[in-house]
Parts: C-alpha cells; structure tokens; sequence
C-alpha cells in the first residue's frame, strides 16, 4: 500500500491500472479528460499492458468498447455530459449483450444552459438503459469502486456493465489522501477476466441479430432478474473488499446517523460529504438528524430504503438534477419504493450547473426537512438558492 | 501476389461460410457478393453488420447465415466496432480477419465518421460497402450514394422534381484520402477482378477497403435475373469503374473497349425511366468526366463525342412499376 | 398493398375498416401476412387478428409451409389463389370456399404474375361488406396516384376478370394443417445474452449457421433446369447464385439445391452457353 495525494480523476487511472483493463477506447472531455491522459501516460511508460484507442468521437468509443469487450477483454473507458448523451444509443447494445464494460461517468452539465460544472442531468437519464450506476464521494471511493465495478460486473450471476458517477471538478479534480493498494494485493481480489462466450472464429457465436418479438420479453426479463440478482453481489463484493483492504462502503446504501434519526435525507455524491458534515454539528446541537448516502441508483436498493426509513418522522432527497415538472429523478424514484410508508418526502433540487453546496445550505435543508412535519402546508420541492421571483 | 493465392473462379474454395435459407429479395447483389467474400476470407473470419439489408436478412434471432462469429449493434459505428473486436482478438492472440460489412448508407452518410476515425488510425481491419445506392433496408430511400437523377421514395417524380438532383458522392475518394493499406472498387460481373482483390486484401494487414457495386432488384426497378448484367453495364458505360489503391497509387484493374451510352445501362431500370434530354445530357457529361480522371487518354469515349441526345427514356407502362 | 385495398373498397362502402401488415424481417418473395378488419362501428381493436371470418391465401403452395387457416371460424371462408375447383381443393378446414386462377388472371390482364389485385375480385365476389364496383374504385385509387392510370386500368380489370372467374363451393378439410417448428424457450432457458453458438435446441437449428433450415425455395415461381451436357464448367452459375443453391461439385459441374432456390433466373443469364434454362413453376429435377 502506497498513500499519495491524488485527484479522482487520477484515483480512477491507478484503479484501472491495478484492474489490468486490456482495451480503453477514449475521446478527450473534459472533466474526464485527466483519467485517459494518465492512463495513457502509463502505457506509454510501459506500466500497464493496454491499448488505449483514441477514438474520433464518444459515439464511437462505446462502439470499440463493445467490439472490444465482445471479443472478450477486460475493457474500460470514462467520459462525461455530452459525451455520455453522444453514447447513448451504444449505452443500450452493452446490457443485454451482457457485457461487463466499467465507465467512469465524471458528472457535468449536459447543455443548453451547460457549463463544465457538476450536475447529475448527465447519467440521470441514463438509468433506464440497463448499466449499474454508483455514484461515489470522494477519491478513494472513486478508486476503490473502479476495482469493485470489475469484479460486480464480471460476477457470472451479473454480467452487466457498470457506471461509475462521479462528480466534476468538484470530486474529479480535488487532490485528496488515496490509498494505492498493492498491484499482488489487487490481483488476488480481481481475477483475470475470462469471457462466457466471445466473438472467437474457432468457437463461433452469433452475437445480437434482430430479435423477433417472440424472444423479446423473455431476454428483458433475464435482464431485469440479473439487475435485481446483482444487489447481492454488491455487498458480497463489497464485505470481500473491506476483508482484502480494510475498507468498506456498505454496499448499496451508505447510513450515518440513523439510528435514532427522527428526520433524514438522501443524497449522493460529493453533496453526501456535506450533508455529513451538517449532521455532525445538527447532532451537536442535540437534533435528531441522520443521513442516507444512496450510492447505487441501479440496481435500486429499495429494500434496504423501506428499512432504513421505517419509523422516520419526515424524509428528505437531495437532487442535483431536474425532470422538469416532475420533480427530480432521485425523489421520484425514493418515492416510488417508500410509496405507503406514511413517512412525508420532501425534493431539494440544488448544485444545479455545478452551484456550490455548503454545509449551511445542508443545514438548511435539514430545517426544511423538520418543519415539513410541523406546518400544516408544506411544499414538497424546494429549488435550494434560487433568486426568487419578487412579485 | 504470391503463388497459392487465388485469382479465378476455380481456385475459389468450395467451402461456404455464408449459408443458404437467407432472406434476401431474389437476385440480390449483396448476398452474391456476401457469399464470394465469406468463402475467399474463410473460417478465421469475424464478421460485424452494421443495420442494413444484410443484417436482417441474414440474422434473425435464432437464425443466422453466417457461419462465422457475427455482431450487429447499430447503423454508424462499423468502423469503431470491428476495431474493438480486433484489438480484444490481437490482445488473445486470435489470428484472421475482421471484417465490417455495411451498406452505401451505413458507410457514404451516418457511418463516414467511424470509416474515417478506422482509417486515420491505420486499425489492421477489413472495411466493406455493398453498395446498393439507397436506403433499401428502410424502403429506398436517397443516399449521397444514389446517382443523379434515380428515382427513391424520397427523391420522388413529381411535377416540379424528378428523381436526385446530385450526384453520387466519390466515398472511394474520400478513402483513398486517408492513404490506406489497400483499397479497391469490386463489381458482381467482374469475377476474377473481385476474386483477387479480395484475397489481396485478405493477405494486407492495416486498414483495407472494398468497394462493391451490389444492384437492388426493388430498388433499382430491375429484373431479377439482371443483377449481373447490370452491374457489367454499369463498368462498360463508366457508371462504375474497377481500380485499386495501395502504396500511394490507384491504378485500373480493367478497362472498358470503348465506353457504352448511359442510356443502355438506365434503360434496365425502372428508377431512372423517368429522365428528360437534360437530365440525361447532365449525367452523361459527368460520366464523361468521371471516365476521363479513370481512364485518362486510354479509352476511347464516343458516347461523349456522339451523344447528342437520345430519345426520352420514359416510363413505358409497365404496371410492375412500383408493384 | 391488398389488405390496404380491400379496407378502402370497405370504407368507400360506408363501413369502417382498418388495414395493416404483420412486419417481418423476409424480404421481397417471402411469405407475408397482412390483416384487415371491417366493422359497422368504429374499430378499436389494435392487435392482430387470430380467428378470421375470412382468409384469404395468394399463393396455394403456403398450404405446405405455413398454417395459414389456423383460427378460421367454422362458419368462416377462405378465398384462394388455384386452378381447382373448390370442391377439388383441400385447405385442412372444411369451409365456405371461392377459388380462383388469379395467376393466369393476373399474367393476362398485368403480364406479371402479382396477384393482389385478381384476388380483391375474388373476395368482392363472396364478401357481402364490399362490392365490386368499390374494390375496383379503391383499386384505381392506390394504384393510379402511386403507378399512372395505366396501371390503375390493368389492375381493374384483372380485378374484373377474376369476379367473373371465380367458382363458390365447400372444400375439403382432410389434410392436417402444418405447424411452424420453433424454439419457445422460457426466460431462464434463453443462453445469456442475445447470443447463440451453432446447436439444435427441441429440433430447431440455431446460431451460426442456421438459417439452412429456412426452405426459401418456397418462393420460387420459375426454375432452373440444367443441362450438363452443355455445361462448360465456368462456374459462373455458381459464384453468381444469391441464395448459394447451386452446389459445386468435384469436377465443377454443378447441382442445383431446389430447397433453397427463389428462381431468380441469373444463374441461366450469366450461363455463356445456355446450360440452364429457367421454366415456368416450381419444378425440381
């Protein structure tokens, strides 16, 4: 074990290069950019053993990723907002083709009325398409998660690609205490990836023809199990880490607090690390506060939030994304799982466009969060920092 | 070219990798020339199919005609996946070809950007366009492949426009831009010409490109038995032109005596019975110039000297129009 | 193109109809299925039809392949393309009957043998919901605006000719209708991915490989008839065929796969000394 200080950006790179990744396709983006260009630093120094493609769009860098993975490599590749929106056709050829491709996702607004900042409107949308997502919080996570994405994915009972979220500038270029682990240490914990079945001329497979509507149900549902099977190995996966490592991260939801927690909020990313810090001194002041870092958006840990929010007085989700009209994503779908709970949710929309989050903004939330049982009218979104229409 | 390696129809192996019980139209360009390339380029071959013709007539799940590996995922990316596949196959030591097989539209239009990326980056794949001049999978629609004047479902005989009103992009061109291992141009009539560029780019490594004129018998308004003449005509009145590309030259592999009339070779088919004097005094004239950058000097060009237009084609009735 | 005609002849009828294909993956020369429904109310019933009152079958030979009656009502009908009188004719349900030779039809009045349009005579003739004068209108309404006048005019007219051609009866219902073979696998029985390598699973062939299975020389309506005397060996014929039905043998004459054959007719016009001639039917030799 090695301790450096590394952004998580670079936290990525060593990750991958501990996984021994064998093809990474990649297009410059920023705030992903700084991943590929360390990676193709240690190729070039002959640190890791890969080819790095420099594909001429994102398009066409989750094309090769396929290629690459369906010929039966450990594959990775990361991008970011537009680029993701750029794969999104080729996102949806690599579930169920049940390929086990790792992304990272650097979290950044997805235009118009874009910027190079934080947002999650960029992997949001992108939780239909049949990819697990994590989003992490700091630069460790973002490494260790890297190494766990492999072995998840590449769990036979899984199979599936997995997206790691992580959020721009914010996380992606802050330089932070990462431990490296060991290069012997790694390999006992990811084994070599051995394909099921890959495009091989002397074991010939057809891959993907078009499929008639007779077989169709039958593969999403494959899919469907396989996604709600993979909860299980999340934890598996993550209890085996923390017994290699010493490190762990709770599988697919993070508690803080919530023991005796009468009001809580959910919340994911970096935003997760501040609202920490807002329980910390809420709690010092003797209120009864407890936080819930939702770290897998799928598979969703539905029922780990019924339990974890049993008995609560009111709830809250922080979301750094909008469907317009209708609220953000997050609460949607937190809503959808604790639907007949009883306990009162509130939305907090904020960090739109990368706009900062302090710990007195979470502070404020939690006071939001309080109240809602108490007045008899509450809203059940609030827009955090918004300049508020005088009239 | 060294000695084993085969230039004629019976030097071909006799084994097919490309299966009968396909659900190509009777008379199907593509699936001739499918069929000729899969059993030149043989078992260690894997193969990628872009949406097309090809893919849904040969790859219906349970079924598949290819007897090789297969992958489809999409219309644009031929370029970026075969370089996947390959660099997985190069990474496990599996040795053959990858080859990419897509259409005009999947290569001229939505595909040209991955074409190109594969190309400037030298990937050691075969890239081929079975090119059949539309969007036939989606019904004949126009592609920047689709010659002047041809009548699709969106370049429609109207009153105010008939047919495609530019000309057929030169995507050859564009290839040879990115100073390729190898690249060539293939027509179905031309047997020992198609064979043997195809085995040369079987035996290159680095970026090959092949080029095959492939006839729609829907698409084209032809007759189903027509496919092979028409693509012959097609090379005998300079509508295609046979050459290839490698250390920096391109060079004709077959020359035509003397160049034919368009007119006989659009006489054939029905997209382009519609064409007046003008237009066909129009694609005459480009032809005239396409042949001269071809052939230069070499072959004599009296359908330029003497065409002083023909008689309107016309449509002549024929209630299959269409049909 | 039918099923569309006969829901306008419908409407023009003051019924309400609706027309649609099943979309399938085949190609031009497949078999194809189309739907239409008629109704006196407004029709919301969107999904495809599984008991006819009618059907009606262009092509006799998908008697052999395809279970084209299966669902027809017992007080249904059935209109089909033959030269048999309906009481000679066997469609594995006894029912209503109307046969018609629209191919002879269709070859008179279209020189082609696109038989659409002579069968939209035939079921005027027996379908009280619309009546020839409708089906011919509708006829020259689709087919004049997309083909000219010309066309429209040889199409009623095959139209007319098969009305007048067609005999009514009862047919037979000895024969055992065949049944499509396919692999139904449960969800957990489908291999993992939308990948296959080449087996056979409850007698179907799939993966690599396995569309061999697929007859398509159903299609077929000329065949090609070889003659190895002539035969110089070329070759042509066998690089040229689309469907890889012409078989190479070891002395490079060649053998043609009747299975697979869709008659296309290039392997007799690539032929240098005329080998092979196509005829006329389905034909083996």
């Amino acid at each position: 074990m090695v301790m450096k200080a590394l952004s998580a950006d670079h936290a990525v790179a060593w990750g991958v290069r501990l996984a021994k990744a064998e093809v990474i396709p990649a297009f410059p983006i920023t705030p992903q950019t700084l991943i590929m260009e360390l990676l193709a630093e240690f190729i070039s120094n002959g640190e890791l053993d890969a080819d790095l493609i420099p594909a001429e769009s994102e398009h066409s860098v989750m094309s090769v990723a396929v290629g690459a993975s369906a010929g039966g490599v450990r594959t990775f590749t990361a991008t970011a907002s537009q680029g993701l929106a750029l794969m999104h056709e080729m996102l949806y050829a690599v579930p169920q083709n049940r390929l086990p491709i790792v992304m990272v996702n650097v979290n950044r607004t997805l235009g118009a009325a874009g910027g190079i900042w934080a947002e999650h409107n960029d992997s949001m949308p992108e939780r239909e398409s049949g990819w697990m997502q994590v989003y992490v919080e700091d630069s460790q996570e973002a490494l260790d998660m890297t190494l766990q994405a492999y072995r998840i994915a590449e769990d036979e009972r899984v199979l599936l690609p997995v997206m790691v979220c992580l959020d721009g500038f914010i996380l992606s270029h802050t330089v932070e205490k990462v431990e490296v682990p060991e290069q012997g240490e790694v390999d006992a914990f990811l084994p070599a990836f051995v394909p099921r079945s890959s495009l091989d001329p002397s074991e010939p497979v057809m891959m993907n023809p078009i499929v008639p509507p007779e077989y169709t149900t039958e593969m999403r549902y494959q899919l469907d199990r396989a996604m709600d099977d993979s909860r299980n190995v999340v934890h598996q996966v993550d209890e085996a880490f923390k017994a290699a490592f010493g490190r762990g991260y709770g599988g697919l939801i993070d508690e803080y607090m919530m023991d005796d927690a009468e009001f809580a909020l959910i919340v994911l990313g970096t935003a997760a690390s501040t609202a920490r810090a807002a329980v910390d001194e809420l709690r010092a002041e003797g209120r009864k506060v407890g936080l819930i870092k939702l770290r897998f958006m799928r598979p969703f840990p539905h029922d780990e939030l019924r339990r974890a929010c049993s008995g609560l007085k009111a709830l809250g989700v922080f979301d750094r994304s909008v469907s317009f009209n209708r609220y953000g994503p997050v609460f949607t779908e937190v809503s959808g799982s604790l639907c007949g709970s009883g306990v009162p949710i509130t939305d907090h929309i904020g960090g739109l466009g990368g706009r900062d989050i302090t710990v007195r903004d979470m502070r404020k939330v939690f006071s939001l969060i309080e109240a809602s049982v108490e007045e008899g009218k509450v809203k059940r979104v609030y827009w955090h920092g918004l300049r508020e229409a005088k009239g | 070219m060294t000695a084993d390696e085969i230039s004629t129809i019976k030097e071909m192996p006799n084994n097919d990798y490309f299966v009968s019980g396909h659900g190509a139209c009777p008379g199907c360009g593509v699936a001739i020339a499918v069929n000729n390339i899969m059993r030149i380029l043989g078992s260690d071959t894997t193969v990628y199919v872009p949406a097309s013709c090809l893919i849904v007539f040969s790859a219906l799940y349970p079924t598949s005609a290819f007897r090789t590996p297969l992958l489809f995922t999409a219309f644009e990316n031929t370029g970026a996946v075969i370089t996947g596949i390959k660099a997985a196959q190069r990474r496990r030591g599996i040795e053959g070809t990858v080859v990419g097989i897509a259409g005009d539209g999947g290569t001229f239009d939505i595909g040209l950007q991955a074409l190109s990326g594969a190309a400037e980056r030298q990937e050691d794949v075969l890239y081929i366009c079975v090119d059949n001049e539309a969007y036939m999978n989606t019904g004949i629609q126009r592609s920047g492949s689709t010659p002047f004047g041809a009548w699709t479902t969106t370049t429609p005989v109207g009153k105010v426009t008939q047919g495609k009103r530019q000309m057929k992009k030169d995507v050859m061109d564009l290839v040879i831009a990115h100073d390729p291992e190898y690249a060539a141009t293939l027509s179905i009539a031309h047997y020992n010409d198609f064979i043997r560029k195809v085995e040369k780019a079987k035996h290159k490594s680095g970026f090959r490109f092949l080029h095959v004129l492939t006839p729609c018998v829907p698409g084209w308004r032809t007759e189903a038995s027509k496919s092979v003449e028409i693509a012959k005509l097609a090379v005998e009145t300079g509508m295609w032109t046979l050459f290839e590309y490698e250390e920096g030259e391109a060079r004709s592999t077959y020359k035509p005596h003397t160049m034919r009339p368009v007119t006989e070779y659009l006489h054939m088919q029905g997209r382009f019975r519609h064409m007046d004097n003008d237009d066909l005094n129009t694609l005459q004239r480009w032809l005239c110039a396409k042949w001269y950058y071809h052939y230069g000097h070499d072959v004599e060009q009296p359908a330029c000297a003497i065409y002083n237009g023909e008689k309107e084609l016309h449509f002549d009735g024929d209630p299959l129009h269409g049909v | 193109m039918a099923a569309q005609t006969l829901a306008e002849a419908a409407i023009l009828g003051g019924h309400h109809a609706q027309a649609f294909p099943y979309f399938g993956a085949e190609r031009r020369g497949a078999p194809v299925r189309a739907f239409t429904r008629i109704d006196d109310k407004r029709i919301s019933i969107r999904s495809q039809i599984y008991e006819p009152d009618m059907v009606v079958i262009l092509d006799e030979t998908l008697l052999e392949i395809d279970p084209v009656v299966d669902g027809l009502r017992s007080n249904g009908s059935a209109v089909v393309n033959t030269r048999k009188a309906p009481s000679e004719l066997d469609i594995g349900v006894s029912v209503r009957c109307a046969t018609v030779d629209a191919t002879s039809v269709a070859i008179e009045a279209l020189k082609a043998p696109v038989v659409n349009t002579a069968m939209l005579g035939a079921v005027a003739k027996v379908l009280d919901l619309v009546t020839l004068e409708n089906i011919q209108k509708a006829i020259a309404d689709r087919f004049g605006e997309k083909l000219g006048p010309r066309a429209a005019e040889a199409n009623v007219l095959a139209a007319q000719l098969a009305y007048d051609g067609t005999k009514e009866g009862r047919c037979l219902g000895a024969r055992s209708i065949v049944q499509r073979r396919m692999w139904l696998p449960e969800w957990d029985e489908v291999p993992t991915g939308v990948a296959l390598e080449p087996e056979h699973i409850e007698g179907v062939a799939v993966g690599p490989g396995s569309s061999i299975q697929n007859m398509t020389g159903t299609w077929r309506t000329s065949s090609p008839k070889y003659d190895r005397e002539k035969c110089i060996r070329c070759l042509r014929c066998w690089f040229t065929c689309p469907d890889v039905c012409i078989k190479r043998l070891e002395d490079d004459h060649v053998k043609v796969d009747y299975r697979y054959c869709k008659g296309c007719g290039i392997c007799a016009d690539v032929c240098p000394v005329d080998a092979i001639d196509m005829v006329k039917g389905v034909h083996e030799w």
